[in-house]
């Protein structure tokens, strides 16, 4: 068995849903939406996610973006395309909502 | 990675997709969809040993407040990113790129 095979890990898409899920309501749950808060959270929430994920000590570079939107009946869509290896890399991409915010937050997992 | 980056490329695939066009509900899938694949497209043509990943947000200007924030654990020396931030009367759109390299 050679060593780059014991470190080579396959991005997991649930338990990062899990984790980034977590450390949204870990930054805005039960908050009502605050233009001069929002800054800080989306700070935050990009943080505190991507220092979860290095702790997991694997083979991996990472993005995360975060976009926090009042809810006001405005229409908003994001997309994302990505030129990289697909057996190696991956990306997940988590919305949440409560009464006055929306928050869409993706990871991009790039293997070294 | 800074040296072929170039705010230009990106918006020209803006300004080709959607120019002038109002927000549309309707369209708005198609645009964002085409505005990603143009700007790989030329960042692939480029020819670099880098992996890409290209974000795009699209808007409708209602008065709504929109934050968004990035952050990148990798190597600071090699990698990079760039965002666009472009609009028209309807509609503000963002377009994020980010380069690793291989």
């Amino acid at each position: 068995v050679s060593f780059k095979t014991i470190l080579q890990g396959n991005f997991n898409t649930d338990e990062t849903s899990i984790l980034v899920k977590e450390c949204i309501e870990g930054v805005i749950g039960g908050t009502d939406y605050n233009h001069n808060k929002v800054n800080q959270w989306t700070a935050n929430i990009v943080e505190h996610s991507l220092t979860h994920l290095v702790k997991q000590g694997r083979p991996f570079k990472y993005i995360v973006n975060c976009t926090i939107m009042q809810k006001s009946g405005a229409g908003l869509h994001t997309a994302n395309s990505c030129y990289w290896d697909t057996t190696t890399d991956g990306s997940c991409t988590v919305r949440w909502e409560n009464r006055t915010i929306y928050c869409v937050v993706s990871v991009f997992a790039v293997a070294m | 990675m800074d040296d072929f980056m170039s705010e230009d490329k990106v918006g020209c695939s803006v300004e080709t997709v959607i120019g002038e066009n109002s927000y549309k509900h309707g369209r708005v899938n198609q645009w964002t969809t085409s505005v990603v694949e143009q700007c790989l497209i030329q960042l692939s043509k480029l020819d670099k040993p880098f992996k890409f990943i290209v974000n795009c947000i699209i808007m409708q200007k209602n008065g709504a407040g929109l934050q968004t924030a990035s952050t990148c654990f990798w190597d600071n020396n090699t990698d990079g990113s760039c965002t666009v931030r472009w609009e028209n009367d309807t509609m503000y759109v963002i377009i994020s790129v980010f380069g690793l390299a291989i």
